[in-house]
């Protein structure tokens, strides 16, 4: 564990020499980041300005109501877990499109450690800085502009165990998409299956009762990003819903356990592309 | 006439990439329609929320009809001409190009078609086919309008064609970037929202009615106001030929960079 974790500060030093090469490049990439997620977020705020709160309805009765706040609260919350896994494994999303592809994959093989650890470690994506920026911006900016009576219903123990959840959560992401990209292995290319997959994050970054029920079965538990964010995110605010931090913690592990299923069997059936 | 056959291997080349990759391009797809979705309820959300039938003239069977239609025509007039012209520039392999007898545009244009005449089949009919189901099941009678259809399809096409001269202009940026996939993203970005692909302009008020004259516009928003139905005859032959205008103008600007950018090639090599 400790020879994995100094390889992996090697790895992120090296990648921040290169970083420093290409100053450029780096800035572009996270300002393509950032603009993407401030855009969709002034598209939130002219939709806000036309409303007074989000509205979960049914049969013409009103269920369950988010203020704008309470939205850009989830929203940020949202990209905290998905930054994080763009920060540090976004090397799996190369594994599906090109390595196995282009026959690269054997140097995984050839040195003396987990080629499942060597590919999360190997690069280091500095653009995730954008999302993460957003994020951490997003969850002060709507506690700061929040209500004094909303803020006085958050109880400041309940951070605890919601800021333990993030690395679970993180390992959704991470085993999404180990478990699609292992599918290269078979195929040589799964980097759209993964695409397709890692999309369905889309729906948990508004809250999950709006949607209808195959929609919300979907994202609790087959492809669980709702666990990612909507739902810690929820009980941080008001206590809702407690029962989703245990299970995103089993969720997550059962998740891990698959994916590394899915990677074992792969890496058996693999047959090198490369001449 | 001589141009179509001249022109066609490229064309059937675009085709049997496009052919090859189809697995991929529909995983993709169902990756990208999941924001629709995504929007699908929230706007449901939304309209429930509000105290009116309608959002800035928008009810939400409009809406819904907006999403879709802005996605099929985004995915329709897209062109990657940018990112391919700047890969071949930075590796240098657009010499190839220079040196046969063909037209420089001509020949990615026509490539790139070859690619469009697939996914035409594999989205235009499920999509225009959805919406039309939904429109009738929600009002409970067709509005299916032929002339408006074909209206809309040519304003399709001349959205695309603006479109790849755009990005053929685009593209020779290449020559002073050297991150093409981090300008791409804002590029991208900055585009969906300044042609309503993100949100109608009609929401944006002031703002949204000077962006409507811009070229971006052309790009998205008018066909989808076209097909919704949203234009009077009026309007429509005005942003029409707006539309032609725009087109004119980039087919110029991306003659113009292209005649300047043929002598700066030279420093690259091959």
């Amino acid at each position: 564990m400790k020879r994995i974790l100094k390889m992996h500060l090697i790895f992120i030093r090296q990648d921040l020499k290169k970083l420093m090469e290409y100053k450029v490049d780096f800035l572009l990439g996270a300002i393509g980041f950032l603009l993407t997620q401030a855009v969709q977020i002034l598209c939130l705020g002219i939709i806000f300005s036309a409303i007074p709160a989000l509205c979960y309805t049914l049969n013409g009765e009103v269920l369950d109501a988010w203020s704008f706040e309470e939205v850009l609260f989830i929203y940020g919350f949202s990209l905290i877990p998905k930054g994080i896994d763009h920060l540090l494994y976004d090397n799996l999303w190369g594994l599906g499109y090109w390595i196995v592809d282009k026959g690269d994959f054997d140097k995984y093989l050839t040195r003396p450690i987990n080629s499942w650890i060597y590919i999360l470690c190997e690069k280091f994506c500095v653009d995730a800085f954008g999302d993460l920026v957003v994020g951490v911006a997003l969850i002060v900016y709507s506690l700061v502009s929040m209500s004094p009576e909303t803020i006085a219903e958050i109880n400041p123990l309940r951070i605890i165990p919601v800021v333990l959840v993030i690395p679970f959560a993180v390992m959704i992401f991470t085993s999404v998409k180990t478990g699609t990209a292992a599918i290269s292995f078979w195929t040589k290319r799964s980097g759209h299956i993964t695409h397709m997959c890692y999309m369905t994050n889309e729906f948990a970054k508004y809250p999950a009762k709006i949607y209808n029920t195959f929609v919300k079965t979907l994202i609790t538990y087959i492809l669980p990003f709702a666990l990612t964010a909507y739902y810690p995110a929820i009980y941080l605010l008001r206590g809702e819903s407690w029962w989703s931090i245990p299970v995103t913690v089993a969720v997550s592990l059962v998740l891990f356990g698959v994916s590394q299923l899915i990677w074992h069997r792969g890496l058996k059936a693999y047959e090198s592309a490369g001449s | 006439m001589r141009l179509l056959r001249m022109y066609k291997p490229f064309t059937s080349a675009g085709l049997q990439e496009m052919v090859v990759y189809r697995v991929n391009f529909l995983f993709f797809l169902l990756g990208e329609i999941m924001k629709c979705f995504v929007m699908f309820f929230v706007w449901k959300a939304v309209f429930d929320s509000s105290d009116g039938t309608t959002i800035y003239g928008f009810t939400y069977e409009n809406m819904v009809v907006y999403l879709f239609i802005s996605f099929l025509s985004g995915y329709l007039t897209y062109s990657d001409g940018s990112y391919v012209i700047g890969k071949e520039i930075l590796d240098g392999s657009i010499a190839m190009r220079m040196i046969k007898p063909v037209d420089f545009d001509m020949c990615f244009l026509f490539q790139e078609l070859g690619g469009k005449i697939l996914q035409v089949l594999i989205l235009f009919v499920p999509i225009t086919a959805g919406v039309e189901i939904y429109r009738f099941i929600i009002t409970g009678e067709i509005l299916f309008n032929i002339p408006l259809f074909l209206l809309f399809v040519l304003s399709m096409v001349l959205a695309y064609l603006i479109n790849f001269f755009f990005n053929l202009s685009y593209g020779f940026l290449a020559f002073y970037l050297k991150n093409l996939w981090g300008t791409d993203i804002i590029k991208g970005v900055i585009i969906d929202f300044l042609s309503g692909a993100t949100i109608p302009l009609a929401f944006m008020g002031g703002f949204g009615k000077v962006l409507g004259y811009l070229p971006f516009a052309s790009l998205s928003y008018t066909p989808v106001m076209i097909y919704m139905g949203m234009y009077s005859a009026g309007e429509i032959a005005f942003y029409l030929s707006l539309q032609v205008l725009w087109l004119v103008v980039f087919i110029a600007v991306s003659k113009l960079i292209l005649h300047l950018a043929m002598k700066r090639l030279v420093v690259h090599g091959g």
